[in-house]
């Protein structure tokens, strides 16, 4: 890729990083819609406050949450295509540039590792300084793909989301009602509801992760699956609601997906409480 | 939809009831993480009478304050949900932010006279109600200082008040 192409790719990244943080997909316009033809009072009123502040964000460019996130890179590649380390670095630069465009919130911690860990030297003014999360990078069936998800992963999502073990007995019920136990918790208490669940399962805590932000990329509101209706179902029964302030739409849909599995009995879990603005992401075709 | 201008009377809270829909506007505090415990500091060691932060009949916004915007952090946290009691009683009215809070909280606020109010998380809504900003205390902490804002029709549901919880 010559200079010209590298340019070109930074500022489309820069853009879809924007539009991650501010868009919502229209399918996630026709959930809300639905969930507020049959609910309380106030959290009718409290979805129409989302449903109108992601209008003019997205009207505006602007960020759908100040919790702008963190931004989570997955990068999909078929056989026929390549990528190398100057269109790595452009990808990159892509991300700082967006970041100042969105504009990101400014909280990149400052210092060594005890100082980050103790947030003891303060926050980097610039909101350029946030470093992504490692790459992820999937080798895909379809020869000509080359194409990245930027998702920015907000803080109160992160709070309650969990990995661990499930031990299964031979039983896709169990682990279905394990999910469905850990949900309701973690969205009683999470405050930005109602929440998309993004659930992955795998054979190890990474890979329970990396097919849990696969389902936030891959999953949609108007197709789901048996077993996504059933959590979302029987996480909707506690009747948390819209802002926790209870309603019958505490969930508008479950994101899952599985990945291969060990010959073993335990399966690793790992379910994250998306907020009522996520999952923010946008996808480039490279 | 009652209208709320703060810094409010012991009056203009204690009617308030769970479920209430409510306006905010005047000037509030925003903090978070970082800076209540700090500020609980300060009124522990008596510092906070002359450092010009005045927070009788105040309201603290647990929030952020960026070029992103603002927007409610969970008040559930540590940091936030501990320090409600001695920032009621040095004269905070209302906890305004989002997420449940423990019983014994609800019961502590019915104590010291102060409301907690949810607000959604709308922040575009929200950064285009701003009439002015500024940095009241430990501008060091960057986002997370405690700063100073003019507000007008904030939208919130009262959560806690006279000790009953929407989410009991």
């Amino acid at each position: 890729m010559n200079e010209t192409g590298l340019k070109e790719l930074t500022e489309a990244v820069a853009d879809t990083l924007v539009r991650a943080g501010s868009v919502f997909p229209p399918d996630r316009y026709g959930a809300y819609a639905r969930a507020m033809e049959d609910d309380t009072e106030l959290s009718v009123w409290a979805m129409k406050q989302i449903v109108d502040n992601a209008k003019v964000a997205e009207k505006n460019r602007s960020p759908l949450c100040d919790d702008t996130g963190i931004p989570h890179l997955l990068l999909q590649i078929g056989k026929n295509r390549s990528i190398n380390g100057d269109m790595l670095e452009a990808i990159y630069e892509g991300v700082r540039s967006g970041l100042k465009k969105l504009p990101g919130r400014p909280m990149a911690v400052k210092g060594d590792d005890k100082q980050r860990i103790e947030q003891s030297e303060g926050l980097m003014e610039d909101p350029a300084g946030l470093v992504p999360a490692p790459l992820s990078m999937e080798y895909v069936d379809d020869e000509e793909r080359l194409r990245l998800y930027i998702l920015m992963q907000g803080g109160g999502p992160e709070i309650r989301a969990k990995t661990y073990r499930v031990f299964h007995r031979h039983s896709l019920d169990t682990v279905l009602e394990e999910i469905i136990q850990w949900a309701r918790e973690s969205v009683s208490q999470l405050g930005c509801s109602p929440c998309t669940l993004a659930v992955g399962i795998g054979r190890s805590h990474f890979e329970a992760s990396a097919m849990m932000l696969r389902a936030m990329t891959e999953g949609r509101y108007d197709v789901q699956n048996e077993c996504e209706k059933r959590i979302t179902a029987a996480v909707n029964e506690s009747n948390t609601g819209a802002l926790g302030l209870g309603g019958k739409n505490s969930v508008l849909a479950t994101f899952m997906k599985t990945g291969p599995q060990r010959a073993s009995g335990v399966r690793i879990v790992c379910m994250r409480p998306c907020c009522c603005f996520e999952p923010r992401v946008a996808m480039l075709d490279l | 939809m009652k209208e709320l201008r703060f810094p409010v009377s012991e009056e203009d809270i204690k009617g308030l009831k769970v479920r209430e829909q409510i306006l905010i506007s005047g000037r509030i505090f925003c903090g978070r993480d970082a800076v209540l415990p700090k500020i609980a500091g300060m009124i522990n060691d008596g510092s906070i009478k002359e450092s010009g932060i005045d927070l009788n009949g105040g309201l603290i916004f647990h929030t952020a304050v960026s070029p992103a915007g603002v927007g409610p952090t969970s008040s559930n946290k540590f940091e936030i949900e501990s320090t409600m009691e001695i920032l009621s009683h040095a004269g905070i009215r209302m906890h305004l932010g989002k997420g449940a809070l423990k019983k014994e909280t609800a019961e502590m606020l019915k104590r010291e006279g102060a409301v907690y109010a949810v607000i959604p998380p709308v922040t575009a809504l929200l950064t285009d109600r701003i009439k002015s900003r500024r940095v009241a205390a430990f501008g060091e902490l960057g986002m997370e200082a405690l700063y100073e804002l003019e507000v007008y029709d904030y939208p919130a549901v009262i959560a806690i008040a006279g000790g009953e919880s929407i989410y009991e």
